[in-house]
């Protein structure tokens, strides 16, 4: 059992060995072929020889494959400066594109003097070469290629492991070549004796790809560039924000605030109003309304001295009398029709019994009418046209519109009745009924119409109480006058008739009749102001 | 494009130390730098003459050390051993150089040879200090100026180059 374990052992050491070996030979196979691929394109002559280390020379040259021959028709003689010539066994192998590589490994060499090369196919010299071995140096890429960050921007630390050769650390030169990921164009940088270089200058934030190789320097040793390593790649430090730009954008925003704000401050009352428009207040309007009286507005009347406020009777304007229009009477046709009275003139006094029956007989009807129509219809057209038509006055002719008249009667007879001054101001006519009687008196709302007694009887009718009849005729000593009342003033104009036969007796006058309020009745006796 | 002598080239050494702010080391020779210029030297020297016709009037055979290094060999030598083979192949270029010098005419010429040999006398004091005693070595034979400067040159590069770099004291000294 021992010795089966021992033979276990040995086997599995065997295995062991020979797989490692394997990956190197595999390994080695790979870098032999990437050599053999630069010196194919670096070196001209044949046969191509490189020294990997110290003391090993490995030439080789290349035929075609068609006209190759065995390794064993080839000799490769070497000869030593002031030695003698010795023979290098030959291996063929085939390569790529149709072609056979055969080659010559020396693993015992001098270096610093010439070596003289002779190849030979079947004793015919085809190649021949003297060289330096020290000078065809042709190294592994360097180990361990490591990037770093150094802690400030745009940097990065490559480091590398250096080929182990003795006696040639100090001669050996690197080239690093570094670009950004995805980029092809990049930058490159040698470095003399060293194990490791900073790369200054990147961009921040940004992934490098960096690779290296090796070659001796050439005062002592030289050879040829070796293969690049496989590239390494590493992101940079994030940038900080650079400076310049941040000033100028703290200036910036430093301008464009002071700028806003002097525009704020410029248009703050405007800006005010619109976001906080003031409440309109009647302040000014009610002095001390709300500052002294608290907002009573009660008390505020009674206490306040303004001069706008202080009647009341200015809401009644309205209300004011209309001036009494009178009219001397004049003898016309037949009675007029009333019209439409204006609401002033809606009730007729009368003091006797016939007048009583007059008024009466006032349709309600009309008077609602006469109440809806506003005085201002009146036309003076109408009465011009009872001027132009000297045709008996009927009553659709002259009182078909909304006029009023006002008739006065004078008259020869006495007063029976006192003069009842019946005046109400609402009333701006008053009534007399002077047709075919005695007494007719003509009344005022707003004042007494005052006769004397023997001088003659002044009396006033109006075409309101006459709305279904005809208008009597007064006879020759009446006057009549045309009224337009506005409801602000009244104007009179005469009207005359063709039987008016009173011209010669006497000139009719236009008077504007005006009444005032009277705080009592006038006595009897107090004349009359006006004539015709 | 030359220093000149090598005592210049010391002080130039120095200087350079004292900037850096590095300790300076015993030997400033021990500077790899240092000896890379006198290699550069020499291969301008050798790189000039090429052409020169004739062999640039310089007849007659020169002894020369052995250049090559055979680093498997090289490393089982000791540094004293080391030091002996390089001290005599100063020795000899030394010797063939100041031949060199009496047989060129050309003035631009004897400014490179004095150049060279003042590099090589400074590099002999430096190994004469490691009190090395003189021993043969295997020598060669040149029969040009070009063939001289050439293995100079090797020389330099290898042998002398590969003892500054391990010699012991340089090694002590480095930082």
């Amino acid at each position: 059992k021992k010795m089966t374990n021992d033979n276990l052992n040995k086997l599995l050491v065997f295995c062991v060995l020979f797989c490692a070996q394997k990956t190197s030979i595999v390994h080695g196979a790979q870098a032999l072929e990437t050599k053999v691929a630069l010196l194919l394109h670096a070196e001209p002559e044949n046969p191509k020889c490189f020294a990997e280390g110290m003391s090993d020379l490995t030439c080789f040259w290349e035929e075609d494959e068609e006209r190759a021959g065995s390794a064993d028709q080839y000799s490769f003689i070497y000869t030593y400066q002031n030695e003698n010539s010795s023979e290098c066994s030959i291996t063929a192998l085939p390569a790529a594109g149709g072609k056979r590589l055969y080659f010559c490994r020396l693993s015992q060499t001098q270096l610093f003097v010439p070596l003289d090369i002779r190849v030979f196919r079947d004793d015919l010299l085809i190649h021949n070469r003297s060289l330096f071995i020290e000078a065809v140096f042709l190294l592994d890429p360097p180990a361990n290629l490591t990037l770093t960050s150094t802690g400030m921007q745009g940097q990065l630390k490559a480091s590398w492991l250096p080929p182990s050769l003795k006696y040639m650390g100090d001669s050996m030169m690197y080239e690093v070549s570094y670009a950004m990921a995805g980029s092809h164009i990049g930058k490159v940088e040698e470095v003399q004796a060293s194990s490791e270089l900073i790369l200054r200058g990147l961009q921040s934030g940004t992934k490098y790809k960096v690779r290296i190789r090796v070659k001796l320097d050439g005062i002592s040793y030289s050879g040829y560039w070796s293969a690049w390593t496989d590239p390494v790649l590493m992101e940079t430090m994030p940038g900080d924000l650079d400076p310049l730009i941040v000033s100028l954008s703290l200036i910036i925003s430093l301008v464009l605030t002071l700028l806003s704000l002097l525009v704020l401050m410029s248009h703050r009352r405007f800006l005010l109003k619109k976001i906080w428009p003031i409440i309109p207040t009647p302040e000014s309007k009610f002095q001390g309304l709300f500052k002294v009286y608290g907002g009573d507005f009660q008390e505020w009347l009674g206490h306040s001295t303004g001069g706008l406020w202080l009647r009341p009777t200015y809401f009644y304007s309205e209300e004011f009398p209309v001036p009494l229009e009178v009219l001397s009477e004049v003898s016309l046709g037949p009675a007029l029709p009333s019209s439409a009275l204006p609401p002033k003139a809606s009730e007729a006094l009368g003091e006797e019994e016939d007048e009583d029956k007059k008024l009466k007989r006032v349709d309600p009807a009309l008077m609602e009418g006469w109440r809806k129509t506003p005085q201002e219809h009146w036309t003076m057209d109408q009465l011009r046209a009872i001027h132009q038509h000297p045709a008996p006055w009927t009553q659709s002719s002259l009182l078909e519109s909304h006029d009023a008249y006002v008739t006065l009667n004078a008259q020869n007879h006495s007063v029976e009745e006192p003069l009842d001054d019946i005046l109400e101001e609402t009333l701006p006519l008053q009534v007399l009924f002077a047709s075919g009687r005695t007494s007719s008196e003509s009344r005022s709302d707003l004042g007494s119409v005052q006769q004397s007694s023997g001088s003659g009887r002044l009396s006033s009718q109006s075409s309101f109480e006459y709305p279904n009849h005809t208008w009597p005729s007064k006879g020759p000593g009446y006057t009549y006058m045309a009224v337009a009342d506005s409801g602000v003033s009244m104007d009179y104009s005469p009207m005359s008739s063709n039987k008016i036969d009173d011209i010669g007796k006497g000139v009719i006058y236009t008077n504007e009749y005006k009444n005032e309020i009277p705080a009592h009745r006038r006595p009897i006796g107090t004349p009359i102001h006006f004539a015709f | 494009l030359f220093s000149g002598t090598g005592p210049v080239v010391v002080l130039l050494t120095v200087l350079q130390w004292a900037g850096r702010g590095l300790p300076s080391p015993v030997r400033p020779i021990c500077d790899p730098r240092v000896l890379d210029r006198f290699i550069m030297e020499a291969r301008d020297t050798e790189t000039a003459l090429r052409g020169c016709k004739a062999g640039c009037g310089v007849t007659g055979t020169f002894v020369v050390p052995l250049t090559n290094v055979d680093f498997v060999v090289w490393e089982t030598k000791d540094t004293e051993e080391q030091a002996l083979e390089v001290q005599s192949g100063m020795s000899l270029f030394g010797q063939a150089l100041g031949a060199v010098r009496e047989s060129v005419s050309r003035v631009a010429v004897q400014i490179l040879i004095d150049n060279n040999k003042s590099n090589i006398h400074s590099l002999g004091q430096v190994l004469r200090s490691l009190h090395i005693q003189h021993k043969e070595v295997k020598q060669s034979r040149v029969s040009s100026l070009s063939e001289l400067l050439h293995v100079h040159t090797n020389f330099l590069r290898g042998k002398v180059r590969l003892l500054l770099t391990n010699a012991p004291a340089c090694q002590q000294n480095s930082t």
